[in-house]
């Protein structure tokens, strides 16, 4: 654990360098973002429980940018990899209850996490959160296919897609994940939970000021398996058939070590 | 200590999997069954995908199972020839399962016909058993010693049937027909509801047939190392679900558990056997009943992908 912390105090150390040196005066314009991640790969290994990565931002000014009486608010929206999600829904039949109505949502991010440093609404109001997707009702995006619709009522399903996702932690907010170390520099932390699929994750920041939103930029990362557990992934994946006959050798080998370990007589 | 598993994709406590499968490979031993029926729930429980759990499960069985099997082996309680014939009758269930299992998804009351028929299997046979095994004891005690499932020369119409075997491991002579219908019954029941059967092969060669329980375990045993074998090939073949990292230390633990589960076996009186074997089909039943009657908690779950059945 302190390995980890000083590891990323290192890492904070030398990206604030990095940081600073970008705070040259640059030409009049208004307010420009600069991001750095504390990692680009999520190495998943046996030992893998999760993973914390830091992001680290500045927001450039100079004197030419417009005064601002107010401070800047930070909002990092986290989106995993896009996968189809079913939700199923229980009915009556006589004494008994049983999923009578299902539905699939196509391409959702099976990862979303919002972050920021206060409470969204006191961020901004309803109309932008909207039109900049600022909230976790948001998670489905637009596009989201549904098939082998079932019955039942769309809202139903979708509010309880959302709630149900939150509770695995595929859906998190947290309004403690941005640290404002300077009044334009930032980091925002990402806790990716054990369970998080693998693939490319997109960081989209945004930055607003009293409520107005003034600019956003994105990074990205990726999450994937290394080592045995790769083998073992591409193996299942790519060599089925050496893979079942590994399968079946294993159960029948190790079933008849057990006979000759235990034999008595 | 947490072992991440690569195709489950989530972490899982080393330990708790060994103690999982050694718990299961006990039973597994024991009574003769697979186990998967209570295996896949409980590791759905934990959060393994269900049809990672499903796959997994079945190298776990196999392995249990060959264990298992060799144990009776040695001690001559295995009849191979009768566990042939139930493959083969097997086989031939698990074709009609398949169909039924196709026609009925596409009439879309499968979730209806699946739930209800386990159920009432369940606590049919369990109860059964429970007050056969119940009456048993108690005329044990008043006789003052066993009384025999079987009077001497005594055959019942079906095994009279054409097509007569002998089985000398099993101390009977039977029509093969029966056997193979009832091979057919558990192929089909098992392939529809999902479950390796072992639990019904068990009563059936007992209650049907009346084989000596031992003999009855080992052949069980014998005929789901097939049945998993197969079943575990065509997981990680078809649905690429086998995660051999799960199923290595199910394995590990099931392998060791189901020796002590076959020694145990060994030990136990006809009667007892099956008060225990009916409390374990009572329990699982009564799991499964709660599951379905009145108004669950939530109306709502979720699953990724693959649309359940």
């Amino acid at each position: 654990m302190s390995r980890r912390a000083s590891r990323r105090l290192r890492h904070q150390g030398l990206l604030l360098a990095a940081l600073l040196a970008a705070l040259l005066p640059g030409a009049g314009r208004a307010e420009e973002l600069v991001l750095a991640l504390s990692t680009r790969e999520v190495a998943i290994t046996s030992t893998y429980t999760g993973a914390e990565i830091t992001v680290f931002g500045l927001i450039e000014r100079d004197a030419r940018t417009i005064a601002r009486s107010g401070n800047y608010d930070v909002v990092a929206n986290v989106q995993g990899p896009q996968g189809d999600v079913v939700v199923h829904r229980k009915g009556r039949f006589g004494p008994i209850w049983l999923t009578d109505q299902r539905r699939r949502y196509m391409r959702i991010p099976l990862f979303f996490s919002l972050l920021t440093a206060r409470p969204l609404h006191e961020i901004t109001d309803e109309a932008v959160r909207e039109r900049l997707k600022l909230g976790l009702e948001y998670f489905l995006p637009d596009a989201a296919r549904v098939s082998d619709a079932q019955g039942g009522s769309e809202f139903g399903f979708r509010n309880a897609l959302l709630r149900l996702r939150r509770e695995e932690g595929a859906v998190t907010q947290n309004e403690r994940a941005v640290t404002m170390i300077r009044p334009n520099l930032f980091t925002a932390t990402i806790q990716l939970p054990a369970k998080a699929p693998t693939g490319l994750y997109l960081v989209n920041i945004s930055v607003l000021s009293e409520g107005v939103p003034l600019k956003t930029a994105q990074a990205g990362f990726v999450v994937r398996k290394v080592g045995f557990d790769a083998f073992v992934a591409n193996a299942a994946r790519n060599e089925a058939w050496a893979y079942a006959l590994f399968s079946v050798a294993m159960a029948i080998l190790l079933g008849w070590i057990a006979n000759i370990a235990f034999r008595r007589d | 200590m947490q072992l991440y598993l690569p195709i489950a994709e989530l972490p899982l406590n080393l330990f708790l999997l060994l103690g999982m499968g050694g718990a299961i490979g006990f039973i597994s031993g024991l009574f003769g069954v697979g186990g998967g029926f209570l295996l896949t729930p409980l590791l759905i429980f934990v959060g393994v995908p269900a049809p990672v759990a499903v796959a997994s499960s079945s190298v776990h069985i196999a392995a249990s199972s060959v264990t298992g099997t060799l144990n009776y082996w040695r001690r001559g309680a295995l009849d191979v020839k009768l566990g042939i014939v139930l493959v083969i009758g097997g086989l031939a269930g698990t074709l009609f399962g398949v169909l039924f299992f196709n026609q009925m998804r596409r009439l879309g009351h499968l979730d209806l016909v699946i739930t209800l028929s386990y159920v009432t299997l369940l606590m049919s046979v369990g109860c059964l058993m429970f007050v056969e095994s119940i009456g048993s004891m108690l005329s044990r005690r008043r006789a003052g010693k066993p009384v025999p499932l079987r009077q001497a020369g005594e055959h019942r119409w079906y095994e009279r049937l054409p097509f007569p075997m002998r089985f000398h491991r099993s101390k009977m002579s039977t029509s093969v027909l029966p056997l193979l219908a009832l091979g057919a019954v558990i192929g089909f029941i098992g392939t529809v509801l999902g479950i390796g059967g072992g639990f019904l092969v068990v009563p059936a060669l007992i209650y049907f047939f009346r084989i000596p329980t031992s003999v009855v375990v080992g052949t069980s045993l014998f005929q789901i190392v097939a049945t998993m074998l197969v079943a575990t090939w065509l997981h990680a073949t078809i649905s690429q679900a086998v995660d051999l990292l799960l199923a290595l230390t199910l394995v590990v633990g099931g392998v060791i558990g189901a020796q002590f589960g076959a020694r145990t076996g060994q030990t136990l009186k006809g009667e007892q056997f099956r008060l225990l074997l009916a409390l374990l089909i009572l329990i699982v039943g009564v799991r499964f009943a709660f599951d379905i009657v009145g108004q669950p908690n939530d109306l709502y779950s979720i699953s990724a992908s693959e649309v359940e059945r």
